[in-house]
């Protein structure tokens, strides 16, 4: 998060959105959307990186977080 | 005499045991002829214990203490249950070993009872019958002709100790099986709403133009992904789905993009190579052909290329709308010959070398179609790869993401999105709005647990968030967030008029 960086392109964000769910989006809720997505990856992260050390691995495998995502998006399931 | 050898691994108690009998073996002829061989090799070994074992208290002693170590061994919590289970595994193990092996072993047991050697000729079956008997009716008739043989009195002395145990640990059993039950449950309740859902996205990103001969097919995946639920609630079949799924997902949740977007690769290539690679391949895949799980667009796309010229032009030009009469044209291919997917499959497999680097270039501008037909990119791995590092290095990890990793992220992102949205729809359509509101997100971060009475939306995204980002989040994140039910109300209206001013 570079100072003179966007942090995510919002309209991108917007119309992943508004693909999935068929629905407008109003106007600052891609700010919250992002605020979720970045607390759903903080999550998979952690929970990858936590299980990839009980793996024996340095670095988070791709193993691993295809094992942890199942569990990190049923958390966030509304 | 079979049986001495598995014996022998397990407690050397009975070994101990054997000894003991032993020395009737001498007083009895006739018996010692039969077991006199296994008799002859034990009593070495056995000897040594049969000091320590020469009481039946003794050996309950000693079996105490094989199972305090055991204690000590299993892990925290739940030791006895777990002493339990381990109790019975072996001798479990050890059972069934003699059972499996009681027709050759029950030569000795018959020796012990000549009158029962009739029965023994006769077949494997009763033999086993014969055993369950044995050891339940140990006390009357059989006891001396086994006393005389090395190895029968061992197991019968054990199994004299067992019954209590046996008992128990049956119970354990039962309760131990209803325990594991809730289990699988939770792994449904995941699998439906989040994972249900998500599958069929992956599924629906190449299938939906398979799908997509109506816009309206998008609703009926969802009624499919019911059924399954539902399906998913029988016991044994969710595993194997869940696993099948796994996998599909593995190979199509990588490949599902480059999916997607072989078929043009295909098409390109299928004029050059196709031609030299197809005929050598196809003669080993008759030979050994691994009707690969994955047999999915790509593969078969080959196989129309080959089969039908009309098809080549057509993939050409349009990828999405195109895909729908080939992936038919696949499913009859697949009816039709075997042979040919298979060999497809390895030419495929061939080609995916060269297939990569047209992948990853076409991933990038490669949209994928939601559930509704809308079409969609996908979040810039950039960003989401800034994120997964300062996440990674915060949970201690290096930070370093390779390529799969984050191939796994976005996947993992997609799904996501896709999940939110669906949820986000949910709210916003109960509430009678067609646009997504604040408080629509306010409720959907609230059930995610996300935010409590103690965590606000606003410190979360202070905590996570640039000042850019807060400032907009400010302005409306006060309104709906504090007042309760009424003023949701109120917000709600407040939507409809957005609505009909948008």
């Amino acid at each position: 998060m570079a100072p003179g960086q966007k942090m995510y392109p919002r309209a991108t964000v917007k119309k992943i959105v508004k693909a999935h769910s068929k629905c407008n989006v109003s106007k600052n809720v891609d700010v919250m959307i992002f605020l979720d997505y970045v607390l759903f990856m903080q999550t998979l992260v952690k929970e990858a990186s936590i299980d990839s050390k009980q793996a024996g691995e340095r670095n988070i495998s791709a193993k691993s977080i295809r094992k942890v995502t199942p569990d990190a998006l049923s958390k966030f399931k509304g | 005499m079979a049986n001495n050898d598995p014996n022998n691994p397990g407690p050397s108690r009975r070994g101990a045991l054997a000894a003991l009998s032993t020395p009737r073996m001498a007083a009895t002829p006739n018996r010692q002829g039969i077991g006199g061989e296994p008799a002859s090799g034990r009593p070495s070994a056995s000897a040594r214990r049969n000091n320590a074992a020469a009481t039946p208290h003794a050996r309950a002693a000693i079996r105490a203490m094989d199972q305090r170590r055991a204690a000590l061994f299993t892990p925290g919590r739940a030791r006895r249950r777990s002493l339990r289970e381990q109790r019975e595994t072996p001798r479990d193990l050890l059972r069934n070993l003699s059972r499996v092996l009681a027709p050759t072993s029950k030569l000795v047991s018959s020796s012990s009872s000549p009158d029962s050697s009739a029965r023994d000729g006769d077949s494997t079956l009763p033999s086993f019958a014969e055993e369950d008997e044995g050891d339940d009716d140990d006390d009357f008739p059989i006891e001396r002709p086994r006393f005389s043989l090395p190895l029968g009195p061992e197991e019968d002395d054990d199994d004299d100790l067992k019954p209590p145990r046996l008992s128990g640990f049956e119970e354990d059993n039962y309760t131990m099986q209803s325990i594991e039950l809730p289990r699988a449950r939770v792994i449904d309740n995941t699998i439906r709403s989040s994972l249900g859902s998500i599958r069929y996205s992956d599924y629906m990103g190449p299938d939906i133009r398979s799908d997509d001969a109506g816009i309206d097919s998008g609703f009926f995946p969802p009624a499919t992904l019911d059924d399954s639920g539902e399906v998913i609630m029988e016991e044994p079949a969710i595993i194997e789905r869940l696993d099948a799924d796994e996998a599909r997902r593995q190979t199509i949740g990588g490949d599902s993009v480059f999916g997607a977007i072989e078929i043009p690769d295909l098409g390109n290539e299928s004029t050059f190579v196709m031609a030299p690679a197809q005929s050598p391949v196809r003669d080993p895949t008759i030979t050994g052909g691994l009707a690969g799980l994955g047999s999915d667009n790509g593969p078969l796309y080959e196989v129309d290329d080959d089969d039908d010229d009309v098809n080549e032009p057509m993939d050409m030009p349009d990828f999405d709308i195109e895909d729908e009469p080939d992936n038919v044209a696949e499913d009859t291919a697949e009816d039709t010959a075997e042979d040919h997917i298979s060999t497809i499959e390895e030419t495929a497999q061939l080609r995916t070398a060269p297939l990569s680097r047209d992948r990853v270039i076409k991933r990038k501008k490669g949209k994928r179609i939601s559930r509704h037909g809308i079409e969609y990119p996908s979040l810039p791995p950039n960003v989401v790869k800034r994120l997964a590092t300062t996440f990674a290095k915060t949970a201690g990890s290096k930070g370093k993401i390779s390529p799969d990793t984050l191939d796994a992220i976005m996947q993992a992102t997609d799904w996501f999105f896709e999940q939110l949205g669906d949820d986000l729809s949910a709210y916003a359509q109960h509430a009678g709005r067609k646009t997504i509101d604040e408080s629509d997100m306010i409720t959907l971060m609230r059930r995610q647990r996300q935010t409590n009475a103690s965590t606000t939306p606003f410190s979360l995204a202070q905590r996570h968030l640039p000042r850019e980002l807060l400032q907009e989040l400010r302005m409306p994140v006060p309104i709906p967030s504090k007042p309760p039910r009424k003023k949701s109300r109120h917000t709600v209206v407040e939507g409809e008029e957005q609505e009909e001013v948008t």
